[in-house]
C-alpha cells in the first residue's frame, strides 16, 4: 500500500515536469517551468487564501458547535440519543446527494429567500450563490453542517475518557458549570482538538466536492480552492503537467501544515509539562 | 487524558509516517496516469456483424440512445450495444482513464473544440474510421456528408470520429403556452422583451433564464449578441483575425450586462447552471425562454417533452408548445436570426477495443446509412450528418403540429445555410477566458472594456 502510495507521489512529480493534455502521446518536458508559473499564477493565491480563511471558520465553528453539544449531552438530557442522531446524521450524507438541495435551498428563489420574506425579513434575501461575496461564507455553512456531528462525536467521546473524581472535585471547590469547562474539560480534551485541527487542515486543503457541486468554484473563482483548480486545470483544460505540480503543491502545503499543527502540540505538552 | 500525546513523543518517527500517509493520500496520481505511447490497433478486430460493444457518451439523452440502437438492431441484430450516459462536466473525467486501460468503451463521443470529448485530445486513442467510409460510401464519400461534421472531427490526418449529426446555437426557446396565456408575443428587440419580462414577473412567472454558473454556454448568447451588433466579428476574433477589444465585442458585452440589470436575465443567474438549472427551469414551466440550440428540437415531440418534464422533477408531465425564436435585436442593427454550430458529436471508435469490427459497424451505421440518419432525423436531437436525410414529419408526433412543424422546418432549413462555427475553434483557454470575461461583466466586477483587454491578453498568449 505505502509503495504504491509512493508510486503514485513520484508518478505525480514526474508529470509536473511536464506539458502534456493527459493523453498525447508525445509530451514535452519543461523542468519547473510549471512550478514558476504557480508562483505567480492569481488564482492558485486566491485559492491559497480561500484555504486559509475556510480552515480558520469552519475549524472554530465546527469546534465550537461540536463542542457544546457534547457537553450539553454529556449532562443529563432527555431524548439524548436522538439528539445524538441528528447532529451525526449529515455526516454518512454523501456531498453528491446533498449539493442539490443546498442549491435549490440557497437559489434567488429558493427556499431561504422564501423563509427570509414570509418572516419579515425579506431586505435579506439575495441570489446567495451568485454573488462572490455570500458564495463562500455557503459554502462554510454547508461544510459546517456536513462535518460538526464528526467533531461532536469525537469530543463526547473524549470527554467520557475525563476522570470523574476531577469533576467532582472541581465541583467540591466550588466551580460553576462554566468555570469546569473551561478549566477542566476544554483542557482535558486539548488532544482530540489537536487531532481534529490536523484534520481540518488537510481535509480544507483537499476541499473539493462541496465548492464543485454546489457553485463549481464560481462565481468568478469566489469558491476556487486547490481542490476545484486542480480538477479544473487537469480534466476541462487538460493541463496535465501544471495540475501535477499543483498537487504536488498540495501535498508539501498539507505536510507543512499538518507538521505546524503537531509541532505546536508538541511545544505546548512540553511547556506543560505532560 | 493525554496519553496519546505522550505516545506521540515517544513515537515520533510513528506520528511522521502517519502524516506523511495522510499527505500522500491528498496527492498521489493527482495528475493521472504517465503519458504512454498509444499501441497499435488491436490486430483482432473481432466479428463486423456480432458481438457486444459499449458506446460511452455525453450525449444523446437516453431515449434518443435507445432509439438508435432499437434501428441499428434491425439490421445488425447480433450486435448488442450497451449505452452509457455520462454527465456533460463529469465525461472527460471518466474518458480519459478510461481510454488509457484496457477496458475502456468500444465507441465513444469526441466533439470538436475544447469543450467535453474534444477530438483534438481524445482522437489520439481512435481508430481511422476513413477507410469503413470510403467501403460504404465509395470514394466520394465527403460530398455525402455534411462537410461541418467532417472537417471538425479529424485529428491531424486521420478521420478520428463520424458525426451523427450537427446542432446550431443563436436561438432562444419559448414556451408558446406561457406566452398565450398572457397574451404576449415573442420580443423581437430589446423593448419588447423588457416588457415581456415585467408582465411575466408581474404573474409570478420567471422570464429568460440562463445557466451563466456553467460559462460555456454564456458563449452562446454572447455569440448571438456579437452577431447582432456585427455579423462576422465574433468569429474573427476566434481567429485571431480581430482582438478580442474590437468595439463590436465590447457592445456585446456592454449589451450582456445590460440584461442582467434590466431585469431579462433572472435573478441570480450567476450561481445558475444550464444543465440541469436553466433546462429544469425551462421545462417545468417557471420560465418562459431560455437560450438553447437546435439540440433542443428534441423536446418538440410528445414523447421528448414528457420525458424531459418528467426528468425536471414534474410529477404528472404535460407537454407545452415550444419553439425556436430568433435572438432578439438587442442592438438595434437589425442583424438577426445568426445560427452558428459544429457537429453536435462523432462516434469514436477506441483502438484498444476488442470489437473494434463490430464498434466500426455502429458507428459508421449510425454516422452514414440512410436508416441511421433517418433515426437521427427522426429524433430531432441533430441535424444529420447525411446530407439526403430529412425528418420524416408522418412519423414525428410534435407537442403541437400547426405551430411546431414551419417553426422547425426553417431551422433546419437556415442551420444548413450556416458555415460559422460555434465551439469547434476554441480552445480551452480561451473558453476559460471568455466564460471569465462574461462572469466579471455580469457581476460588474470588470467592466466590458477591461474584460474584453483580459480577454485579449489571454488569448494573445494561446499558442
Amino acid at each position: 500500500m505505502v509503495g504504491i502510495l509512493y508510486y503514485c507521489i513520484g508518478e505525480t512529480g514526474y508529470l509536473s515536469t511536464l506539458d502534456w493534455d493527459g493523453t498525447s502521446p508525445t509530451p514535452t518536458s519543461v523542468g519547473l517551468q510549471n512550478y514558476q508559473d504557480i508562483l505567480v499564477d492569481p488564482i492558485f493565491w486566491q485559492a491559497i487564501w480561500h484555504t486559509v480563511i475556510f480552515f480558520l471558520v469552519t475549524f472554530t465553528a465546527q469546534t465550537a458547535i461540536g463542542f457544546t453539544f457534547a457537553a450539553l449531552l454529556h449532562s443529563k438530557v432527555k431524548l439524548a440519543t436522538v439528539y445524538k442522531v441528528i447532529v451525526f446524521t449529515p455526516v454518512v450524507i454523501a456531498p453528491a446527494t446533498m449539493a442539490p438541495v443546498f442549491r435549490q435551498m440557497f437559489a434567488a428563489d429558493g427556499q431561504l429567500n422564501w423563509f427570509l420574506d414570509h418572516v419579515g425579513l425579506g431586505f435579506l434575501s439575495q441570489p446567495w450563490l451568485a454573488q462572490s461575496s455570500t458564495a463562500m461564507p455557503v459554502i462554510m455553512f454547508i461544510t459546517v453542517w456536513n462535518f460538526t456531528g464528526l467533531t461532536f462525536v469525537l469530543y463526547y467521546a473524549a470527554m467520557g475518557q475525563i476522570d470523574p473524581e476531577v469533576l467532582e472535585a472541581a465541583r467540591t471547590d466550588g466551580a460553576s458549570n462554566l468555570r469546569t469547562l473551561v478549566s477542566i474539560v476544554w483542557p482535558g480534551v486539548r488532544s482530540t482538538t489537536v487531532a481534529l485541527a490536523m484534520l481540518s487542515v488537510i481535509g480544507a486543503l483537499k476541499t473539493f466536492d462541496i465548492p464543485y457541486l454546489v457553485t463549481i468554484g464560481g462565481p468568478n473563482y469566489a469558491t476556487e480552492f486547490l481542490g476545484t483548480y486542480i480538477y479544473r486545470i487537469s480534466i476541462p483544460s487538460a493541463h496535465v503537467g501544471y495540475g501535477a505540480a499543483l498537487s504536488i503543491m498540495l501535498l508539501v502545503l498539507a505536510l507543512l501544515g499538518a507538521i505546524a499543527v503537531a509541532a505546536r502540540s508538541n511545544r505546548k505538552d512540553g511547556e506543560s509539562g505532560v | 487524558m493525554l496519553g496519546s500525546s505522550r505516545i506521540w513523543k515517544r513515537r515520533p518517527l510513528g506520528f511522521a509516517a502517519a502524516i506523511m500517509s495522510g499527505a500522500l493520500v491528498l496527492a498521489g496520481c493527482a495528475g493521472g496516469g504517465a503519458p504512454a505511447q498509444n499501441g497499435a490497433q488491436n490486430a483482432d478486430q473481432g466479428s463486423a456483424d456480432s458481438g457486444e460493444i459499449t458506446w460511452w457518451g455525453w450525449t444523446p439523452d437516453a431515449a434518443p440512445a435507445n432509439a438508435y440502437i432499437k434501428a441499428f438492431n434491425k439490421v445488425y441484430p447480433n450486435i448488442k450495444v450497451t449505452f452509457k450516459k455520462l454527465t456533460i462536466d463529469g465525461y472527460d473525467a471518466a474518458i480519459r482513464p478510461a481510454l488509457a486501460s484496457s477496458v475502456g468503451p468500444d465507441v465513444f463521443d469526441v466533439a470538436p473544440g475544447a469543450a467535453n470529448g474534444s477530438v483534438d485530445i481524445y482522437g489520439v486513442n481512435a481508430i481511422d474510421l476513413k477507410p469503413a467510409v470510403e467501403k460504404v460510401l465509395g470514394a466520394d464519400w465527403e460530398s455525402k456528408l455534411a462537410p461541418i461534421g467532417v472537417s471538425s472531427l479529424k485529428n491531424g490526418d486521420k478521420l478520428a470520429a463520424l458525426s451523427v449529426g450537427s446542432v446550431f446555437s443563436g436561438t432562444v426557446w419559448i414556451n408558446k403556452d406561457l406566452f398565450d396565456k398572457y397574451n404576449l408575443q415573442p420580443p423581437t428587440n430589446y423593448d419588447e422583451w423588457k416588457k415581456v419580462c415585467a408582465t411575466f414577473k408581474a404573474n409570478n412567472v420567471g422570464c429568460f433564464v440562463q445557466g451563466a454558473a456553467q460559462t460555456a454556454f454564456n458563449e452562446d448568447t454572447l455569440q448571438a449578441i456579437s452577431n447582432n451588433v456585427q455579423p462576422g466579428v465574433w468569429e474573427k476574433a476566434l481567429k485571431k483575425e480581430v482582438p478580442w477589444t474590437d468595439p463590436t465585442i465590447v457592445k456585446a458585452l456592454t449589451l450582456w450586462k445590460g440584461l442582467f440589470d434590466d431585469g431579462i436575465m433572472q435573478e441570480g443567474a450567476l450561481g445558475t447552471q444550464q444543465y440541469p438549472d436553466a433546462n429544469n427551469g425551462f421545462m417545468s414551466g417557471k420560465y418562459a425562454m431560455v437560450m438553447m440550440g437546435s439540440w433542443y428540437m428534441q423536446y418538440s415531440t410528445v414523447e421528448g417533452m414528457t420525458a424531459a418534464i418528467s426528468g425536471a422533477g414534474v410529477a404528472d408531465p404535460k407537454p407545452f408548445t415550444q419553439l425556436p425564436i430568433a435572438f432578439p435585436d438587442i442592438a438595434g442593427t437589425g442583424n438577426v436570426g445568426s445560427l452558428y454550430g459544429d457537429a453536435d458529436f462523432g462516434l469514436a471508435v477506441n483502438q484498444k477495443s476488442k470489437n473494434i469490427a463490430a464498434a466500426t459497424t455502429f458507428a459508421t451505421w449510425l454516422g452514414t446509412s440512410a436508416e441511421g440518419q433517418q433515426a437521427v432525423a427522426d429524433i430531432l436531437n441533430d441535424i444529420p450528418a447525411l446530407v439526403s436525410a430529412q425528418p420524416n414529419w408522418d412519423t414525428v408526433k410534435l407537442v403541437n403540429p400547426e405551430a411546431q412543424k414551419p417553426a422547425l422546418e426553417k431551422l433546419i432549413a437556415d442551420a444548413g445555410k450556416s458555415d460559422e462555427p460555434r465551439l469547434a475553434t476554441v480552445v480551452a483557454d480561451l473558453q476559460t477566458a471568455i466564460g471569465v470575461a462574461s462572469t466579471t461583466v455580469a457581476a460588474g466586477e470588470a467592466t466590458p472594456e477591461e474584460a474584453a483587454a483580459t480577454l485579449q491578453d489571454t488569448a494573445s498568449k494561446i499558442k
